[in-house]
């Protein structure tokens, strides 16, 4: 089989995983960061609290990630009087900051609702444990819920951070030159889509291993205090 | 220090709580005084709200009427919008709770965490004690309830008697004017007791003021000075220990010494559990 194509192309399939992974990177570490507070405020009692967080977590999850991407870069172009009065039209503009902000509130809302399971699970016991040494609010969260909790939602986390690798490649709709992007545009040229897709398929699978590689390795390093124990536990609600 | 008040202000006052789940009524008003140095041994057949008694001291459960003063502070208490009792101020709480040390029954260590990173936590975290401060005082409770030689291990290493005697010292480490123990050995295999009376019975001889729920009336007669016995949320009745426990006035506190309605306890009374003084 003649694999020419493929090397020939291989700096600009490189060059589009670079692309990839920034992305799948910003949006990861940015929508962790909103998760956290989205998932906290979806576990309050308060009603000005949770019901935006519910709000927006049912849309995001609720309609699928292409139209949340056309509704963005398309969408905003019907606002673009009022985007540019708020300063902020030449960040829509980019598709670039169009596919970051849509991945990043997309794969927020899904961490959200992991971190809210994870939050709940955290034993009761060790959190009043916490309350009645004099632990409360953002300092409890910080010291011993949220540790806590970001340890049992690692494994359904790793997923969360594989699913939004494979889905970077929708970004290549809207003009962007990531891996897929790359791909579709050297096979348009080229009319050789076998031999290009495989090896785009074969690149995602790479890094989709490397990820799940890594998750084991944190997911063994940080679950130390739960293995080798020597007699029947007691935390066994904090077991996996 | 200011002058007291009174004669001798009470380390731990509570006047008739109330408090129900639902339309269960857990405590129907419970007072009791704790002065300093007082070991007070609360005892009653399961659902008698001795529990519920102790979380309600340290609001981790909310009381539905009824006072707490913790040396001579009362526990400010109000009605949200909804009508909910609740504490007035949180921070007086935090502050509160700082001063009651609590011992559960499950232990409660905080699983990803050290034994000695669950004692310094608080101490930091809470009081702001400079951090190489708490750790000498962390390692000198450790050597004082012998678990020095686990100080870097996680909780789920020690065996239950273990897990206790840390979080013993866990609630030490923040110098409460009174320990509150909520069945600290129920949860424990019968050959782990010993060790766990044994660190507690040590913390009585030095003094300290402690409000211990249990079911060991040998412990009891030995370390308590006064045994109080709750009965369906009442104090049903209370006294000197050696005196109640010996010779029981009521008959449901008879009947629960004797084995009536806790097996146990028949079991437990002949032989003296805990070390005598």
């Amino acid at each position: 089989m003649d694999l020419t194509i493929v090397w020939e192309s291989m700096p600009r399939l490189l060059g589009g995983t670079v692309l990839t992974l920034e992305i799948t990177f910003l949006s990861l570490l940015a929508g962790l960061c909103l998760a956290v507070p989205v998932a906290v405020a979806r576990l309050s009692y308060r009603r000005i609290l949770w019901m935006p967080a519910y709000g927006y977590m049912l849309y995001f999850r609720g309609t699928p990630l292409l139209v949340q991407l056309f509704l963005v870069y398309y969408g905003s172009g019907q606002f673009q009087p009022l985007l540019d009065q708020a300063g902020v039209w030449f960040l829509f503009r980019e598709a670039y900051f169009c596919a970051l902000l849509t991945l990043t509130l997309n794969t927020a809302a899904y961490t959200a609702e992991i971190l809210r399971g994870a939050i709940s699970a955290v034993p009761r016991g060790e959190i009043e444990a916490a309350r009645s040494l004099g632990m409360s609010g953002l300092l409890l969260y910080r010291r011993i819920i949220l540790p806590k909790a970001f340890r049992l939602a690692l494994p359904a986390y790793t997923n969360e951070a594989i699913f939004l690798l494979q889905a970077t490649s929708l970004v290549s709709i809207i003009t962007l030159l990531d891996l897929t992007g790359v791909a579709r545009i050297i096979v348009a040229r080229s009319f050789e889509p076998y031999k290009l897709y495989i090896t785009v398929a074969l690149i995602y699978l790479a890094i989709t291993y490397l990820v799940a590689f890594a998750a084991r390795h944190a997911e063994r390093h940080l679950s130390a205090h739960l293995r080798e124990r020597p007699v029947e536990g007691v935390a066994g609600a904090s077991g996996r | 220090m200011t002058p007291d008040v009174g004669p001798r202000e009470a380390a731990l006052r509570v006047t008739n709580l109330h408090k129900a789940f639902g339309s269960l009524d857990v405590l129907r008003g419970i007072s009791l005084a704790a002065h300093e140095h007082d070991v007070i041994a609360v005892m009653g057949a399961s659902g008698s709200g001795k529990s519920t008694l102790l979380r309600c001291i340290n609001l981790l459960d909310i009381p539905d009427a009824g006072e707490v003063h913790v040396g001579g502070e009362l526990i400010h208490m109000c009605f949200d919008r909804r009508g909910q009792r609740t504490a007035a101020d949180p921070r007086q709480v935090d502050r509160i709770r700082t001063r009651l040390g609590m011992v559960f029954q499950r232990f409660n260590l905080w699983s990803h965490m050290t034994v000695l990173q669950n004692i310094i936590e608080a101490p930091i975290r809470v009081l702001g004690v400079p951090r190489r401060r708490a750790i000498e005082q962390a390692d000198q409770l450790l050597r004082k309830v012998g678990l020095y030689d686990k100080r870097d291990d996680f909780p789920a290493y020690l065996s239950g008697g273990q897990e206790q005697r840390a979080a013993i010292a866990r609630a030490l480490a923040m110098e409460p004017e009174v320990l509150l123990l909520d069945e600290p050995t129920s949860a424990l295999d019968p050959e782990l007791v010993g060790e766990v009376l044994k660190v507690i019975d040590d913390l009585a001889a030095e003094g300290r003021t402690m409000l211990i729920v249990t079911h060991e009336i040998g412990f009891a007669r030995a370390v308590s000075s006064r045994t109080i016995f709750l009965h369906q949320g009442m104090v049903n009745e209370q006294g000197p220990s050696r005196q109640v426990l010996d010779e029981p006035r009521s008959e449901r506190f008879r009947r629960f010494l004797s084995g009536g309605n806790w097996g146990r306890a028949a079991l437990t009374t002949p032989s003296q559990t805990g070390g005598n003084e």
